[in-house]
């Protein structure tokens, strides 16, 4: 089953031997950024979910940082 | 850069009629300086003090802080400069007189949740540095109009401000013994031992918010580039603390002040090496931030001609990246590197130690497994909140037993793992 790790610290993600990667924005909200206005912080939440979307189903062949 | 420090032995500590030092007996007039701590801020509901003593059956908690008295007896600045207007002299330099074998040690309702515990005797004495120094403990309260980060910036005030004005008591007091440090301009250090192997010291510093943060200069060290200090800087207050939390492996202000792996490296400067100085750098919340930092130190480095560097890191679990990547990029640019580290490997001892790693990081030094579980008996006193047990790091619901004991993870323990080496837990060879 394919599993999509949404990460701070990516080179953990990578030590840790995660296949599919997705970036997130900091360690204390990795999914969210307090301070942006609500509008622009929804559509950076909507882009991570999406991107994170788009990994889950992308045909991969070694470790990959979307 | 030259300090001279001024070792004044303290032998008894004790509340009395006036606040004074003589032959080696520190005595607290405890209305008076009550009365000065609660004029710090208008928003200081309580303050109360007392003093524990090494063998004691007390238990101080939750600990925020723990501040060694000192004072600039010659020479500029202020011990923990940079906080006050006018006091942004550099320090490091002239003679520093340390009132040794006495502490200061903070206390009160938790700011967020996890600050750590001193036993003075019992198992849990073995287990931190403070149940050996006499300590003249702080329990402080705020008002309802303080949010946790008010409460924090008030109580790491009190700490510090107490610290120093006890800390005066030694200006003319005459010292039991007095050791020189001394770190050239790094033209002239690097000349002066040319065949000496150059050794420089990475010191990293938790920055991660509130209870996570540490003050360089009165500078929250998340906001800085990693920059160059003098080791002797350190001595007079130049890192101040402003986390404990997982209180077993943070660094409270008198850890940085005897900072152990810049006293240890002079020990040999000159003889085995040439102890060049010191790269402070910090441990942010984003990986920009992180690649940033780690790269900035690896540049300095090179930039002062270092051959090898031990890096201590502060925290556990994402700061392990900060670690490895200063590691891995320290040694990619021909500078060996050794690290200082703890363990969160469980409490049987069989999970990952760290949260990252890199082949590079062959030389490291453990300080202990943080999650290695204690049963601490009660004490006949409390000072402080002991209903914290369950909620603080290394506790759990249920930490706290109708008796009074506490059942935790040493991780509850102010410096069981200090990754300085400031205790004394290590792993040894078999």
């Amino acid at each position: 089953m394919p599993v999509v790790h949404i990460a701070t610290v990516v080179p953990i993600s990578l030590t840790v031997g995660a296949n599919r990667i997705v970036p997130a924005v900091a360690i204390p909200h990795p999914l969210g950024n307090p301070k942006m206005d609500p509008a622009e912080e929804k559509a950076l939440r909507r882009s991570l979910v999406e991107k994170a979307l788009t990994a889950l189903t992308t045909e991969i062949e070694d470790q990959t940082v979307f | 850069m030259k300090l001279e420090i001024g070792n004044i032995h303290v032998k008894e500590l004790a509340f009395g009629e006036n606040t004074a030092l003589s032959s080696g007996r520190v005595q607290i007039n405890r209305e008076e300086l009550a009365g000065w701590i609660r004029e710090l801020d208008h928003r200081i509901a309580e303050v109360k003090l007392d003093i524990a003593l090494p063998g004691e059956s007390t238990r101080i908690m939750p600990v925020k802080d723990v501040i060694e008295a000192r004072c600039k007896a010659e020479g500029k600045g202020f011990m923990f400069p940079g906080r006050n207007p006018g006091d942004e002299a550099m320090v490091g330099e002239g003679r520093t007189h340390v009132l040794k074998g006495m502490a200061i040690v903070t206390t009160g309702k938790v700011v967020g949740f996890q600050e750590g515990i001193i036993d003075m005797s019992g198992p849990g004495a073995e287990y931190t540095p403070f149940s050996k120094t006499q300590n003249l403990v702080i329990t402080c309260e705020v008002d309802d109009t303080c949010n946790q980060y008010d409460h924090e910036a008030i109580l790491r005030r009190v700490g510090i401000e107490t610290a120093n004005r006890i800390g005066q008591l030694a200006m003319t007091a005459t010292a039991d013994e007095t050791r020189t440090y001394e770190t050239k301009p790094l033209i002239q250090q690097a000349a002066e031992y040319p065949n000496l192997p150059k050794v420089g010291y990475v010191y990293m510093l938790q920055s991660q918010g509130l209870m996570h943060d540490t003050y360089l200069y009165g500078v929250d060290v998340k906001t800085i580039l990693p920059t160059l200090l003098y080791p002797t800087e350190v001595m007079d207050g130049a890192i101040m603390s402003g986390n404990c939390v997982s209180a077993c492996d943070k660094n409270p202000s008198i850890v940085h002040q005897n900072s152990p792996v810049i006293h240890e490296l002079y020990e040999n400067h000159g003889i085995k090496y040439n102890f060049m100085g010191v790269i402070i750098t910090n441990e942010n919340v984003t990986l920009a931030d992180k690649e940033r930092s780690s790269n900035y130190v690896a540049k300095l480095a090179v930039q002062m001609g270092l051959d090898a560097v031990i890096i201590s890191e502060e925290g556990f679990g994402n700061p392990d990246a900060d670690l490895v990547m200063n590691c891995r990029k320290l040694e990619e640019a021909g500078i060996k590197t050794v690290l200082l580290t703890d363990e969160y490997a469980g409490q049987n001892g069989e999970s990952q130690s760290l949260a990252d790693s890199t082949p590079k990081g062959d030389a490291v030094i453990t300080n202990g497994n943080a999650n290695q579980v204690i049963h601490l008996p009660a004490m006949q006193r409390l000072i402080g909140h002991d209903t914290y047990a369950d909620m603080i790091a290394g506790g759990w619901d249920g930490s706290l037993q109708a008796d009074g004991s506490i059942t935790a993870e040493i991780q509850v323990i102010t410096g069981a793992t200090n990754e300085l080496g400031y205790h004394n837990l290590c792993a040894m060879a078999g």
